[in-house]
């Protein structure tokens, strides 16, 4: 059984975790390019969100590597990724390949539906239960550290006094907490990596921009779709903060480790705005930035793939967040025809008014303060 | 005090019943008109333009009601049947609506949530019945005579009236097929055309949700799951000649559940199946090509071989 599970941002780290763990035997997906597209736009239907085009056509590459058991997320709604792994099973059969798909239920749609999912990916040999969870909690809590990691870096790459100097030390934190096996070596690991990014030399008198970023959380992590706005903005000395982390989707109760914020802060922060659940990341989306522009952010960034049903109503309500508490939102969205240049000039323009406005704001305050 | 409904959406499922509720309550409803190329123009300049048409048209009813009334009711409604939710934009409805522009009338936003406990969310309709100034005794007979009106939509049928001919089975939303403007006049033109259009509203829910539950995985939205069931309910029975797929532009649900019945029907041999896409700029002239084309279809198939036509593997005509 040759397992390969779709990209987005760090989970290629977290399945290679789990293979080791479990003794999974897995196939690497090809990083997502314009053939992988191509190849999904053709096969799924028109209307069908970007997503779903995206992992349908990195399935068919990674079938033709040799991968045999495709796995993806499940889920009950509203959101349509709960549907994804049944139209993709059936577009593929449709096109005659052979192979497995395993439809990953989260805890969420029942215990047992998780736990049966979970335990026909294993290999033939017993795993216990208790070996099982175990393993689950220490890829967890290894997440959580990549995560937080990636938080940092973000952060330092608008400071870096070398450029690339951040990117360095992130790939060596990552390699050091890789090979952690145990929980405590995970917390020494984690220990390390942070000393490492530590090193990262900053440059803390240079002015810079805070900007957050939300969104749907496909498009979010993934650099291909994003065009690496994470890299992009901190090559202009902007400090990046992300509000939707793989992290915070997988550990249970909606404590958001990473971003900081529970799920509960987030729904109260959004209350006035969208006061009720609308599936996928839309609530966290209208939460974060409200609690972004609470906390003096210049500007935010609210990516979402074309006709993403959470992400648009958050569009629409965004709106009215941006104006009442005075922050610039831009929201793109993003499909398959989205052209590099129409993003960037976009994104410039955010900046640009980031910048004017805090000038404004400054000249604003000494005239006070003279008068 | 004057409420506004909005002609749009979920009216057209549980429109009768919201008036009934004001009805008792004593107070003076207004609906916005039917829908004009006037409100469909202006929702879709206020509306996010990434929206479906439904939302777009919703908006447009909302724009019209905002200098007519003294409150809007938009209910928000989270689910249609038990075990399944509704389509995100139903949930986020009231506060889109709240979005759309500064100086629109207050929202009331009671929920329907019929896949929980009644008493969970028939209290924020109690409340808003008192907010509008009902009685206690007003308020709770009100509330007593929605619920009950929303139990009865949800296990009964509409009633069909009795049609000689060729049937055509009308899967699509019923703000859409219901909605003459947003569908232009989808259901007229059929019966100009000498065919019975037959909608899902027309189907028996509980048959609709029997053929539902053979799909190999379950459909999570509440009306997808009537509709896909009602198409399958259809097809199988062979109890019409051919269905139409109307779905809007950037329908979510409808994008997913669109390709799942175009493969379903197509590996077991259905009727055939023609798929249509609204959207605010849908011009007449390509409908009534298209719908000539496949009622002509459908007819020379019957003439041909009596027991209509089947089709396995591919889907029909497709637009």
């Amino acid at each position: 059984m040759k397992i390969a599970v779709p990209r987005m941002g760090n989970l290629s780290l977290i399945i290679r975790d789990l293979a080791w763990r479990l003794g999974l035997e897995t196939v690497e997906t090809p990083v997502f390019s314009e053939e992988t597209m191509e190849i999904g736009s053709a096969l799924a239907p028109e209307f069908a969100c970007l997503p779903l085009k995206a992992v349908l056509g990195s399935f068919v590459q990674v079938l033709e590597l040799g991968a045999d058991t495709l796995v993806t997320g499940g889920g009950h709604g509203p959101c349509r990724f709960g549907y994804y792994g049944e139209i993709q099973r059936r577009i593929l059969e449709r096109e005659g390949k052979s192979f497995r798909m395993v439809v990953l239920e989260p805890p969420s749609v029942g215990i047992k539906a998780f736990h049966d999912s979970l335990r026909s990916l294993l290999p033939r040999e017993h795993v216990r239960l208790g070996v099982l969870l175990n393993e689950l909690a220490r890829t967890m809590s290894k997440v959580v550290v990549f995560d937080k990691l990636e938080k940092r870096a973000m952060a330092l790459r608008g400071l870096e006094t070398e450029p690339g100097a951040t990117d360095e030390a992130l790939a060596e934190a990552q390699g050091i907490v890789s090979g952690a096996y145990t929980r405590k070596e995970i917390e020494v690991a984690r220990l390390e990596a942070e000393e490492r990014m530590r090193q990262v030399p900053v440059d803390n008198a240079r002015p810079y921009l805070r900007v957050g970023l939300v969104g749907e959380i496909f498009v979010v992590l993934e650099p291909f779709f994003n065009f690496d706005i994470e890299h992009w903005m901190g090559r202009r000395g902007v400090v990046v903060e992300r509000a939707v982390n793989i992290a915070d989707t997988v550990v249970p109760m909606g404590r958001n480790p990473v971003f900081g914020y529970t799920e509960q802060a987030v729904a109260q922060a959004a209350e006035p705005y969208l006061s009720h659940e609308v599936g996928g990341d839309g609530l966290l989306t209208v939460g974060a930035s409200v609690i972004f522009a609470r906390r003096g952010f210049d500007a935010i960034v609210h990516f979402l793939p074309f006709t993403c049903m959470p992400e648009v109503i958050a569009k629409g309500v965004l709106s009215r967040v941006a104006a009442e508490l005075d922050v610039p939102i831009l929201s793109l969205s993003i499909d398959e025809q989205t052209g590099r240049a129409g993003v960037e000039t976009r994104l410039e323009a955010l900046l640009d008014l980031a910048w004017s406005k805090r000038k404004f704001v400054r000249g604003l305050a000494e005239s006070r303060a003279r008068a | 005090m004057k409420v506004g409904i909005p002609r749009a959406m979920l009216f057209h499922h549980y429109g009768e019943y919201w008036l009934n509720f004001l009805e008792t309550l004593g107070v003076e409803a207004v609906v916005s008109e039917a829908t004009t190329p006037d409100i469909i123009t202006s929702g879709a300049v206020h509306a996010d333009n990434e929206t479906c048409l439904p939302v777009k048209v919703f908006s447009g009813h909302i724009i019209w009601l905002k200098e007519r009334v003294d409150v809007v009711l938009v209910p928000r409604v989270v689910s249609e049947q038990y075990g399944t939710l509704a389509c995100p934009k139903f949930m986020g409805l009231p506060d889109l609506a709240r979005a759309l522009d500064p100086d629109l009338p207050p929202v009331l936003a009671p929920r329907i949530h019929l896949a929980d406990r009644r008493y969970l969310w028939a209290r924020e309709w109690y409340s808003v019945a008192r907010a509008l100034g009902g009685t206690r005794l007003a308020s709770a007979s009100a509330v007593a005579g929605l619920l009950y009106g929303l139990e009865k939509h949800r296990v009964q049928a509409r009633a069909r009236p009795a049609a000689e001919g060729m049937t055509v089975g009308v899967a699509g939303h019923l703000y859409n097929v219901h909605d003459s403007r947003a569908s232009l006049g989808l259901l007229d033109r059929v019966k100009s055309m000498g065919a019975n259009p037959v909608t899902v509203d027309q189907v028996v829910p509980s048959r609709a949700r029997m053929q539902a539950e053979t799909l190999s995985r379950r459909i999570f939205w509440g009306y997808e799951s009537r509709l896909a069931g009602a198409v399958l309910h259809w097809s199988r029975t062979r109890s019409v000649a051919g269905i139409l797929y109307v779905t809007s532009f950037a329908c979510g649900p409808g994008s997913i559940v669109g390709a799942l019945l175009e493969d379903q029907l197509g590996r077991e041999g259905s009727v055939p199946l023609m798929t249509i896409t609204l959207d605010e700029h849908a011009a007449e002239a390509g409908l009534i090509t298209r719908l000539e084309a496949f009622i002509d279809m459908l007819r020379r198939a019957r003439r041909s071989s009596p027991g209509g036509l089947s089709v396995g593997g591919a889907q029909g005509v497709r637009s």
